[in-house]
């Protein structure tokens, strides 16, 4: 099970560092981009395997061109859209909020707010 | 031979099973002995069941199933278990475990003698359907058609300890609700019976849930320690299906545990009851179907899906059709509050509900997709970690008092108790991560956890008076299944939000460090064992200059099937495990990935205490 990895805390003094060492810094946060995103794709040659976690000549791949992508200071969802365009939607774990897919995000939220009304309705009539 | 013995058996124990039907029907002489025959179905299946295994065990290739999924040089415990290592072995472990529990029941004890033929009547239904799809889509004992003298061997990756036993375990939970189903849909039906099969229920599903659990739990630590990716829950399709019916069998358990209480919420407890089941059912359709690979691999051999499909509809919609035809009338409206008992519960079922329709949803996504638009996507990880989560913290935290909720009023006794308790450890929580490393989701996650444990024991010591006996542990069981669920989540949240990993590129004879552990890379040997070849690198762990560890890790390789398989290597202590993960070669340096996985060994004593207090709550009256 893999949690949101949240950035780090010391943002300011990364920032007052940044004067000073700025290539390793930016490297560093590379990394940390180059995971977060690698961590939401499929590894298209496994087995339901994120690319992070994978080995595969297909993973070390797509993270060498994450990384390319990152270091000419593209956007995760220009490299998002970039890899959908070359792989298909298939190879996102995480599902676009699209219309193809709003009822798949919406539904669990729509349940759960629908049955909280119910409960307070139920509640307030007693 | 024993595949002729095994045949005949089975469509006996089905032909059998199509008289008790029959007869319960159409004979007006109802005297004969119903549980004598449901006895003799169960031992015949049984039989059939054991002379699969014995052509497994003495590699009798003119079996063509044993042909194509074994191999004669294979340890014997992987013979055994290759019983079950198949789709066609898997169905006939299915429908034997099936007998097995309406033996079981045929030699309970129930007053009211109809309602119990009734009950067995249903299960004997059940035997002929799954019966027939096994004669008809997966005969495990069709006769080879050449002559071979070896077999082709079983899936490396399923050679080993745990899941070996991982699927006899599994099989128990799901189902074992085919016994709650059965006394639901009999309970329905004969309604002179005064909700008895409500007090016979409590115990069948208990076990049930305890055995799926155990199952769910051995196949995740499987997963953990075999397919060497350094987690144990990857949210696989094949994981959320088990999931399912866990959840609702969850939620049953706490339903009937209300029958203790004054209400009855009977129409919901039915319902669950059928859903349970169904929702195994489904799951055996979505994986033996091979849907879940893709939509094309249905097509390509319809038939087992369709049949089980079938199956499901037919099981599905005759439970919930007598349900919509018969349902009880409320005794009592249920006394919904802000905070009692019972909104807890009701909070907490729907919570579950919620939790298991989105779970379905997200691993049927891409199937309805795929059908619809013919595009292909992915529903994964993030996604359920994103909804499923979220859903279920507010029943986490309101677990933590529920069982010391009173059943009338708004009060809880002690309540500034747990007030300080909560503040005190989520001040300590803030200012621990503050300190070390700051994540939203770990924050939440340790303090729900250890809000768990800290909420049960202050209820133990409050509500009851401690003597050591095993009395008194049936009575504090249920705040011990919670402090289980506490040291899970312990365990699950640090080992995912706080995981650490280190690559390395190295020789034999290197060293390096992690924290205060020294690891020496010492050397790869290969061996050769019985039916695979094995690389090992050796890792020596020293700690303040003491050996304390020689971890092994490296890969397989299975010569009959052409297969590698990795095979981490796992240094346990109790705060934290060290995983090695050994890659490939190159010019005598080695890939070594290591993680740390935080508290991991917290998950299965938190698990192993839930299986624990389930058996306990089994041997409760």
């Amino acid at each position: 099970m893999k949690l949101n990895h949240s950035y780090n805390k010391f943002i300011l003094i990364k920032l007052i560092l940044i004067f000073f060492f700025v290539d390793v810094i930016a490297s560093e946060l590379i990394d940390e981009k180059v995971k977060k995103l690698t961590l939401e794709l499929r590894c298209m040659t496994c087995q339901n395997q994120s690319i992070y976690d994978s080995e595969a000549d297909f993973s070390n791949d797509i993270k060498k061109i994450v990384r390319k992508k990152f270091q000419e200071g593209k956007s995760e969802k220009e490299i998002k859209d970039f890899l959908t365009n070359r792989y298909g939607e298939y190879i996102l774990f995480k599902p676009l909020l699209n219309y193809k897919n709003l009822f798949l995000w919406a539904f669990p939220f729509i349940l759960l707010v629908f049955s909280l009304f119910f409960f307070i309705y139920r509640i307030r009539k007693r | 031979m024993s595949s002729l013995v095994g045949f005949i058996s089975l469509s006996l124990a089905i032909g059998i099973n199509f008289f008790l039907l029959f007869s319960y029907f159409f004979l007006k002489n109802k005297n004969y002995n119903f549980n004598l025959i449901v006895r003799l179905s169960s031992v015949l299946t049984l039989i059939s069941f054991f002379s699969l295994m014995f052509s497994y065990v003495t590699s009798d290739f003119s079996n063509f199933n044993v042909f194509q999924n074994s191999h004669s040089n294979k340890p014997l415990i992987y013979k055994i278990s290759g019983t079950w290592g198949n789709h066609e072995g898997s169905m006939l472990l299915w429908i034997s475990i099936l007998s097995i529990y309406g033996f079981l029941f045929s030699i309970t004890k129930v007053a009211d003698l109809k309602f119990k033929q009734l009950t067995l009547v249903i299960q004997s239904s059940l035997h002929i359907l799954f019966g027939l799809f096994i004669v008809f889509t997966s005969n495990p004992f069709l006769v080879n058609s050449v002559i071979v003298k070896e077999g082709l061997g079983l899936n490396p990756i399923l050679q080993d300890p745990g899941l070996a036993i991982h699927p006899p375990v599994l099989y128990a939970g799901y189902v074992g609700y085919s016994i709650i189903f059965s006394l639901a849909i009999a309970g329905l039906l004969n309604k002179n019976n005064d909700d008895e099969w409500l007090y016979i229920a409590k115990k069948w599903s208990l076990i049930s849930w305890t055995f799926l659990t155990g199952g769910i739990a051995l196949g995740s630590y499987w997963a953990y320690y075999e397919l060497g990716w350094g987690g144990w829950w990857f949210w696989d399709p094949v994981e959320n299906i088990s999931l399912m019916p866990w959840i609702t069998g969850l939620a049953l358990v706490h339903s009937l545990l209300m029958i203790r209480g004054e209400q009855i919420l009977k129409k919901w407890i039915i319902f669950l009851s059928i859903l349970c089941f169904s929702l195994s059912i489904f799951g055996t359709f979505l994986v033996r179907s091979g849907i879940l690979t893709s939509v094309h691999s249905f097509a390509a051999d319809a038939s087992r899906g369709l049949f089980i499909l079938l199956i499901f509809f037919i099981i599905t919609g005759f439970g919930f059709l007598v349900f919509l035809l018969r349902t009880p009338e409320n005794s009592k409206p249920i006394n919904l509050l802000f905070v009692n008992k019972v909104s807890a519960l009701v909070i907490n079922n729907v919570l579950m509900i919620i939790t298991t329709l989105t779970i379905l949803l997200g691993t049927i996504y891409p199937i309805i997709i795929e059908v619809i638009t013919n595009d292909r996507i992915s529903v994964g990880g993030p996604y359920f970690n994103s909804t499923v989560i979220p859903i279920m913290m507010p029943g986490f935290l309101l677990m933590s008092v529920a069982p010391v909720l009173s059943w009338q009023t708004n009060r809880l006794r002690n309540a500034k108790l747990y007030v300080l308790g909560f503040m005190i450890i989520s001040v300590v929580v803030l200012i621990q991560s503050y300190f070390t490393t700051f994540n939203t989701w770990g924050v939440l996650g340790l303090i729900l956890g250890v809000w768990i444990i800290v909420a049960s024991i202050i209820s133990i010591f409050s509500s009851y008076k401690i003597k050591f006996s095993y009395k008194m542990l049936q009575k504090i069981n249920p705040h011990i299944a919670h402090i289980g669920v506490g040291i899970a989540i312990v365990g699950i949240t640090c080992s995912s939000v706080f995981k650490e990993e280190y690559d390395y590129n190295i020789n034999e004879g290197d060293k390096f460090r992690i924290k205060n552990t020294f690891i020496t890379f010492q050397k790869v040997e290969t061996t050769n064992e019985a039916n695979f070849q094995a690389l090992r690198a050796n890792f020596l762990i020293k700690k303040d200059e003491k050996l304390v560890a020689n971890i092994r890790a490296g890969k397989n390789y299975y010569p009959v099937s052409k297969m590698i398989t990795s095979e981490a290597g796992i240094f346990h202590e109790w705060f934290r495990d060290i995983y090695f993960i050994v890659g490939d070669q190159k010019d005598n340096n080695w890939f070594i990935k290591i993680y740390i996985n935080p508290f991991v060994s917290f998950i299965w004593l938190g698990v192993l205490i839930m299986v624990l207090s389930g058996f306990i709550g089994v041997t409760k009256k």
